[in-house]
């Protein structure tokens, strides 16, 4: 009782911490992390296995076809920002985010019959970012407005710059995703949901830096990136 | 003299393959082909058309059928006919058929049944069927072939898949799929496939 009572409260701080949550974050269904409160980028279960597992773009290929219906061949997803491009990404993002998924730490109620454990072990989840990763990711990814571009890139030198690095590259070793060439109503949409505790995993850090953004903010720094180079820096 | 026993083994494999192929012509007359039609063809929206299916596909629905995953009464009577060691030579023998185009029904219904296809519907999450099923819904060694079906079989497949009376889909996506699909999504759909030669 004890122990429940402190998880408890150990809960309903990490959902005050995401301030503006009108709707609590989903707990872990049954994943890595059901036992507790939420710790981002938790290293065990079964992304660790895949982190682990060597990685075969040719069975990733293969694999992907489920996923592609939505994500689209060559993993370019769609401008219109229903689903994000997965070419290019680094291959920790896609493995933290499939096992996030189907664990039930992001909320993806769309994806998540598509990744479930019966359609993709661990090792199928390492071909398949194995597979993506490798894509080219071209510069004919969804654009926003232009209107605002220099707010944008003030915004995102000043908040966003030290962990998604000048270009949009992320960083693969911290698992932070590479923006560039990413569609910029995705990037939106997920900021939104980022913000207002509704995606699930975000990391803590972020949640505090899109909490001082307003819709404006996170429109004009959407579009900076959605122009940023595509491909490899 | 070494040569003897291989070739009498080669002669005996032989015969053998020639009955293989003897029993799977007899099956096929005595137990398939009333219902699916010569060469697979069927002709009676109800039953599917299986000429040039994937093979891989008709074995799994066969073995279904034999183990119970899938149920279907007409099926019933010639299951009793057959057993697991008939069924890859059912299936090649369907790979191998040539299909023959069919008439779809409504022609108004195509543009939208295509889009579908094509791209899905963001909107309800419905994937779009090209991702698994391939451009001009020939299928793949995993995913079955869809051109040239009957509207009606496959508008009570996806039907059966969204209320769950057919559950022998792989970790359960066709009925995802399937559940995520209107009415007239459906009714677009199989007639677009059924278009497909």
């Amino acid at each position: 009782m004890i122990i429940r009572r402190a998880i408890s409260a150990a809960c309903l701080l990490v959902w005050a911490v995401s301030a503006s949550a009108q709707t609590p974050p989903p707990k872990a269904a049954g994943g890595d992390a059901a036992d507790g409160a939420y710790v981002w980028n938790a290293m065990q279960g079964e992304k660790l296995v895949a982190l682990g597992a060597r990685g075969d773009a040719a069975r990733g290929e293969i694999t992907f076809e489920i996923c592609q219906g939505c994500h689209r061949t060559h993993a370019l997803g769609r401008p219109d920002g229903s689903y994000p491009r997965l070419a290019g990404q680094h291959i920790t993002v896609l493995i933290k985010q499939m096992t996030d998924v189907r664990a039930g730490r992001r909320r993806n109620d769309v994806m998540l019959p598509f990744i479930d454990k019966h359609v993709a072990s661990p090792q199928d989840i390492a071909d398949i970012a194995a597979y993506l990763t490798k894509l080219p990711s071209p510069p004919n990814n969804g654009r926003g407005p232009g209107s605002d571009l220099a707010r944008g890139q003030k915004i995102y030198e000043a908040d966003c710059v030290s962990c998604h690095g000048q270009g949009g590259q992320g960083d693969a070793a911290q698992f932070y995703p590479r923006l560039n060439g990413q569609h910029y109503k995705y990037m939106l949409h997920e900021m939104i949901q980022i913000r207002n505790g509704m995606r699930g995993n975000s990391n803590p850090r972020m949640v505090e830096v899109v909490k001082t953004l307003n819709d404006a903010d996170l429109e004009a720094a959407a579009d900076y990136l959605s122009r940023l180079p595509t491909g490899q820096p | 003299m070494c040569c003897a026993p291989g070739l009498g083994l080669l002669f005996a494999l032989a015969v053998m393959a020639g009955a293989a192929r003897a029993d799977t012509a007899a099956l096929v007359a005595s137990q398939c082909m009333a219902c699916h039609g010569d060469g697979g063809n069927s002709v009676v929206p109800m039953f599917p058309r299986l000429a040039g299916q994937q093979a891989q596909y008709v074995a799994k629905q066969l073995r279904d059928f034999l183990t119970g995953k899938r149920k279907n009464e007409v099926m019933a009577p010639s299951l009793a006919q057959f057993k697991d060691a008939d069924v890859d030579g059912l299936a090649a023998y369907y790979a191998a058929q040539k299909r023959t185009p069919i008439t779809p029904g409504n022609d108004k219904l195509l543009a939208a049944g295509k889009a579908l296809y094509d791209d899905g519907n963001t909107q309800s999450g419905v994937p779009a069927c090209v991702g698994c099923h391939q451009p001009e819904g020939l299928g793949n060694d995993r995913y079955p072939g869809l051109a040239g079906q009957h509207p009606g079989y496959a508008a009570t497949q996806l039907q059966q898949f969204k209320s769950g009376a057919r559950n022998n889909d792989r970790a359960k996506v066709m009925r995802a799929v399937a559940a995520r699909m209107s009415d007239d999504e459906i009714a677009a759909v199989v007639e677009f496939l059924a278009s497909l030669p």
